[in-house]
This record gives structure tokens, C-alpha cells and sequence, in this order.
């Protein structure tokens, strides 16, 4: 019972979070952004991080994730449970649809992952671009899912509630691996492929459940993002530019590390969000002026990204972890 | 069927036109201390990764506990009951020793216990730690358990490969150049090991290494290679005096790598 404590506290801070921020709707539209990055960095840290793999395509399954649940959530949204009062029913549509997402996701990951992990070398990178490539294509070629004019109407369900205690179950999920021989067993491909299979490490395994797990989450990520966009299309969103964005917060928080990429993914979301902010006060009322200077924005970014990664290039935690800085010196994990 | 615990019969193993391995035959029964010896690129290492499986032989079979292995994959092998070490370490370098042996431990705890730390778990996990602490400490590393492995001095690091290669139970060791890289005197202490490891763990040891004084002392059974080709094969005292064998060693540079 122990291990459901973290659970009980994390749903209770989460509520009271909730109702606190509730007349803040900037407030919680950033918080929704940000901690659908987090989720996407910390599940893609499963693969790139613990695993040592490389996955460029994470938006890919992410839009698997959203364009499932969004196109469950249109047609359930005409039925109601007759027995439940309406709120409740929607909530537990809604609890399906993002479970939906994300086993539709992890059904791809194993379809795109089985056959270019079996292989030694950098196919997984090559096949997962074309994967985010070729859904986007499917995408907009299908009139059921709204083609490239993109997916409108999905009922606005996600809260603030959803988004971060999904946060929690994925870092959970991180933490409790990495305590468990599951998690060895992924570290140990990252270091040394040959000597993991050796040691009786089933290394194919264990780098495809790796990415189903992975692609999962992203898929909840998706179907999250899917319940608060007022429309869907298959365009940036869920672009390879969104995929490397999720590969640079990972890279940047240090490979391997969880709370890093937590950390790195709520900075980079929020910093051009701040800079946006910075530069209207700058330009002031010029309109012109403070768009030109909004410009600048991307540019900076990527400064910023070269300067760490010449600084720091093993990211901003390396593989350390925040919470090992409360650790004793014999380990224990929650 | 043999009672041999590894059997390899007439394995040969080509890469392009150059011939590593020839009709090489080996039998390790439990309790053997075996050695395989030869030059510098005789194949011994390739031998190593045909009977683990890296390697797929041309031609030839390789039986692990009486199954055949061809074409199996190492980690199918490995659970079958045959363990090695790497003559270029190959440890976790990122993880600490410790780690390093808990992931050749089996856990057989499922996803659903690890992630919910269910009792079992934490059972077994605690089982596994006082398992890779005993290893470490047979090694002489229980001081290096939460080291990384990449810290760890070089006569270290080979003696983390050995222990995380017991950490799989295996019925047969294979040990490539164990000693490689160590003075004179840490030299003579592992072999002394060796031959501790095999009464305490009940096992059959093959080793490679280069020094044939050093193996002539504790291996009961040599088996030389040359070029790919078994030259001799038997007793330290009858190798030691063919002809072909002096020829293979003399012939050699003396330098080597
Ligand atoms: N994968 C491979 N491809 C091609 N040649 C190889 C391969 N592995 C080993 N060899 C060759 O096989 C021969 C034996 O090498 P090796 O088994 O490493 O020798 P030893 O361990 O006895 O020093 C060498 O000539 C080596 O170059
Ligand atoms: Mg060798």
C-alpha cells in the first residue's frame, strides 16, 4: 500500500492546484502546454536516455495519440451513459478516448519499432522520421479525420488535473524503472549492446518495449493536447520540427535523466513564451517594431541551445537526477 | 549426448577468404579448469564468439547443457548456462559495480510488481542486491559497489567483468585474457581466484590467455590454437613439449597486442 502514497498525495496537491489557478485561464492554458512537452520529453528520455536509441519522430506518434482520441471523443460525444450523470459519463469518455490515444500509439510503436530495432545501427532514426512523415501524409488525405483543414469540434475536456497527473504517472513510471530490473536492463543497452545480450539481456526485447511504452505516453500526450485545441491539423503540431523539439529538451535536460527533462521542458516551452512577453514591452506600442523583434526569437533560441550544449554538451543534469540529492547513500526509491 | 556442459564439434568460421576458426573441437565438463592458448590472432576470441553465440559457425555445432545453439541469440545461450567475460572490457561504464552486476542477475519479478513495488518485488530486489554484494565481494570489490564502473582501476574493471559474468549462474565460464594488462603479482592472486571460483561455484572454466607459463599452472587441459587450426590438445606437460607448439611460440614476435 505503500506505493499508492505518492499516488493519493500527487492527486490531492494536483486538485487543490487546480482550483487555485481555476480563474487563471492564461495561467492554465501555459500549464496544459508545458506539461504536454514534459510528457513527451520524459517518455521520449525512455528511449533516447535510458535506452540509448534514437528516436526523431515522437510527434509522430503523438498525432496517432490525438487524431484517435479526437476522432473517439466526436463520435462518443453523441451518446451519454444513462445511468451516470452527464459530467461523470463525459469524464470516463474522456479517461477511454486518452487511453485510446495512447494504445493506438504503442500498437505503431510496435509496428515501426519490432522490425528496426531488431537491426543494429541508426535505422530506428531513419525509420521514425519517415513514420511522423508518413502520418501527417495519411493525415491529410483522409476527410474522416478532418484532412489538412484539420479536426474541429473535439470536446475541451483536458484540465489542468489531466495533464499533470499524467506528468506524474510518467515520471512515476521513469523513476520506479530505474529501481527495477526493467530499467537495468534498458541502461545496460545504452552501455554496452553486446555485453547486455551477453549477460542474458533479451536486448531486442527490451528496446521494443522500451518504445511501446515510449510511443504510449506520447500518445496520451496527443490526446491531451487533442482535448484542449479548439482544432487539430496536421501541420506543426505534430511536425519532424516538433519532434526535434522534443529531441533538444531531452538532449538539453541530459540524456537519461528524468527530472532533467522535466526541467528542460518546461524552460524551453516557457521561454518563448517569456521572450515573447519581454519583447512587446520592449517595442511598445509599435507594432511593427516589437513583431521585427519577435523575429529574433528562434534565432535566440538556438543560441542558447549551442551555448549549452558547447558548455554542458552532457545537458543540463548529465544522467543525475534532482532527486538524488535527497538520496542517502543506500538507495532507496519510493 | 555427452554429459559435457559445452560441447563445440568441428566448428569452422570464415570471414570473406580468411579462415578463423578450423574444425576446432572442445568438450568443458563441470569442474574443468581448461586453457586455451596461441599466438595473437590465432582465433581464440573468435573461437569465444562462435561458442556465445556473436558469431554463427560456417560450418560445425556448438551444444550448450546438451541443446545446440547455432543460430541462437547470446542472451538464449547466456541462459543456458554459459558466461563470459570480454578481452576488451566491455562493462557498463555509466553504471555503478553494483548495477553492473544486478543486470546479469535474473529478475523474474513482471512490469505490473516492478512498477507497483508490490512485496515480491521489493523481496526479490533485496534478494538481488545481497546477491551482487556477495559477488563483489568474492572479486574483491565490495568497496567499489557504488563506484561507477568506468572509475574503477583496469585490474578492477577485469575483476567486475568476472563478477558480473557469475551474476548470470552459468555452469561454464569463459574467460578471455583475464589477466591482460595486470603485473606479475595480481597475475598469480587471480589465477589462485580462478581456481577458487571454480570449487565455490561448482564450475567449468575456460580461459584464454597469452602467458602460457601462467596457464601451464593451474589448467588441467590445454588446447592450443595456431592460425585458426588446433595444433595440440591435451595435459600442460605433453603440450608444453610438441614440437609445434614450441614452433607456434617461437615463431612469434615478440611484441604483441
Ligand atoms: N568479425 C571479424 N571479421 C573479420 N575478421 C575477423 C573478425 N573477428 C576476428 N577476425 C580475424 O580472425 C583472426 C583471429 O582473431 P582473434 O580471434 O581475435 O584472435 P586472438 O583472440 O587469438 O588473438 C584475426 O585474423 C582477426 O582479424
Ligand atoms: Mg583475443
Amino acid at each position: 500500500m505503500k506505493s499508492f502514497a505518492p499516488i493519493a498525495i500527487a492527486v490531492a496537491a494536483l486538485a487543490l492546484l487546480q482550483a487555485l489557478t481555476a480563474d487563471s485561464p492564461y495561467f492554465t492554458y501555459l500549464a496544459l502546454l508545458v506539461g504536454v512537452n514534459v510528457v513527451l520529453a520524459v517518455s521520449l528520455n525512455i528511449v533516447n536516455g535510458l535506452t540509448g536509441q534514437f528516436s526523431i519522430g515522437h510527434a509522430g506518434f503523438m498525432a496517432v495519440g490525438a487524431y484517435t482520441s479526437a476522432f473517439l471523443s466526436l463520435w462518443l460525444h453523441e451518446y451519454h451513459v444513462s445511468a451516470l450523470p452527464e459530467s461523470v459519463g463525459n469524464q470516463l469518455f474522456f479517461v477511454v478516448s486518452l487511453l485510446a490515444g495512447g494504445g493506438m500509439a504503442a500498437l505503431f510503436g510496435f509496428v515501426v519499432g519490432l522490425p528496426s530495432l531488431r537491426l543494429k545501427g541508426d535505422y530506428l532514426a531513419i525509420v521514425t522520421l519517415g513514420f511522423g512523415e508518413i502520418i501527417l501524409v495519411v493525415v491529410r488525405n483522409t476527410p474522416a479525420l478532418g484532412g489538412a483543414l484539420g479536426l474541429s469540434g473535439t470536446p475541451q475536456h483536458t484540465t489542468f488535473f489531466a495533464v499533470w497527473f499524467t506528468v506524474f504517472l510518467v515520471v512515476l513510471f521513469s523513476r520506479r524503472l530505474l529501481a527495477s530490473g526493467h530499467g537495468r536492463s534498458l541502461v545496460a543497452i545504452r552501455e554496452d549492446e553486446v555485453a547486455a545480450e551477453a549477460m542474458g539481456v533479451d536486448t531486442t526485447g527490451y528496446k521494443v518495449r522500451a518504445f511501446v511504452i515510449s510511443s504510449f505516453f506520447a500518445g496520451v500526450a496527443g490526446a491531451l493536447f487533442a482535448h484542449f485545441q479548439s482544432i487539430i491539423t496536421p501541420g506543426d503540431s505534430f511536425s519532424f520540427v516538433k519532434s526535434m523539439e522534443v529531441v533538444v529538451m531531452v538532449v538539453a535536460g541530459g540524456l537519461g535523466s528524468t527530472t532533467g527533462a522535466v526541467v528542460a521542458a518546461m524552460f524551453l516551452t516557457l521561454l518563448p513564451e517569456g521572450m515573447r512577453a519581454v519583447f512587446q514591452v520592449v517595442g511598445g506600442d509599435n507594432a511593427t517594431l516589437s513583431q521585427s523583434i519577435d523575429q529574433l526569437r528562434k534565432p535566440l533560441f538556438g543560441l542558447l541551445l549551442v551555448v549549452l550544449m558547447l558548455t554542458r554538451p552532457q545537458g543540463l543534469f548529465g544522467t543525475h537526477e534532482l532527486w538524488d540529492l535527497f538520496k542517502k547513500k543506500r538507495s532507496v526509491a519510493p | 549426448m555427452s554429459d559435457a556442459l559445452l560441447q563445440a564439434s568441428g566448428v569452422t568460421i570464415r570471414f570473406g577468404g580468411l579462415t578463423a576458426l578450423t574444425d576446432f573441437n572442445l568438450e568443458v565438463r563441470k569442474g574443468d579448469l581448461q586453457g586455451l592458448i596461441g599466438p595473437n590472432g590465432a582465433g581464440k576470441t573468435t573461437a569465444f564468439n562462435v561458442l556465445t553465440g556473436v558469431y554463427l559457425p560456417t560450418s560445425g555445432e556448438v551444444r550448450v547443457g546438451g541443446a545446440r545453439i547455432n543460430g541462437q541469440r547470446p542472451h538464449r545461450i547466456n541462459r543456458l548456462g554459459l558466461a563470459r567475460t570480454f578481452q576488451n572490457i566491455r562493462l557498463f561504464k555509466e553504471m555503478t559495480a553494483l548495477d553492473n552486476v544486478r543486470v546479469a542477475i535474473r529478475s523474474t519479478s513482471g512490469w505490473a510488481a516492478s512498477m507497483l513495488r508490490s512485496g515480491g518485488f521489493l523481496k526479490e530486489e533485496a534478494q538481488l542486491e545481497a546477491r551482487a554484494r556477495e559477488l563483489l565481494e568474492v572479486m574483491g570489490l565490495s568497496h567499489r559497489a557504488d563506484e561507477d564502473a568506468k572509475n574503477l582501476p583496469y585490474g578492477e574493471q577485469r575483476r567486475l567483468e568476472i563478477a558480473r559474468a557469475l551474476g548470470t549462474s552459468p555452469g561454464v565460464l569463459l574467460l578471455d585474457e583475464p589477466a591482460a594488462g595486470m603485473n606479475t603479482r595480481e597475475k598469480a592472486d587471480l589465477m589462485v581466484l580462478i581456481r577458487e571460483l571454480r570449487a565455490r561455484f561448482e564450475l567449468g572454466i575456460l580461459v584464454i590467455e597469452h602467458d602460457m607459463k601462467l596457464v601451464m599452472g593451474i589448467c588441467e587441459k590445454l588446447t592450443v590454437l595456431d592460425h585458426g587450426e588446433t595444433i595440440a590438445h591435451g595435459a600442460p606437460a605433453a603440450v608444453r613439449a610438441d614440437a609445434k607448439v614450441i614452433e607456434a611460440y617461437l615463431g612469434e614476435a615478440p611484441a604483441h597486442g
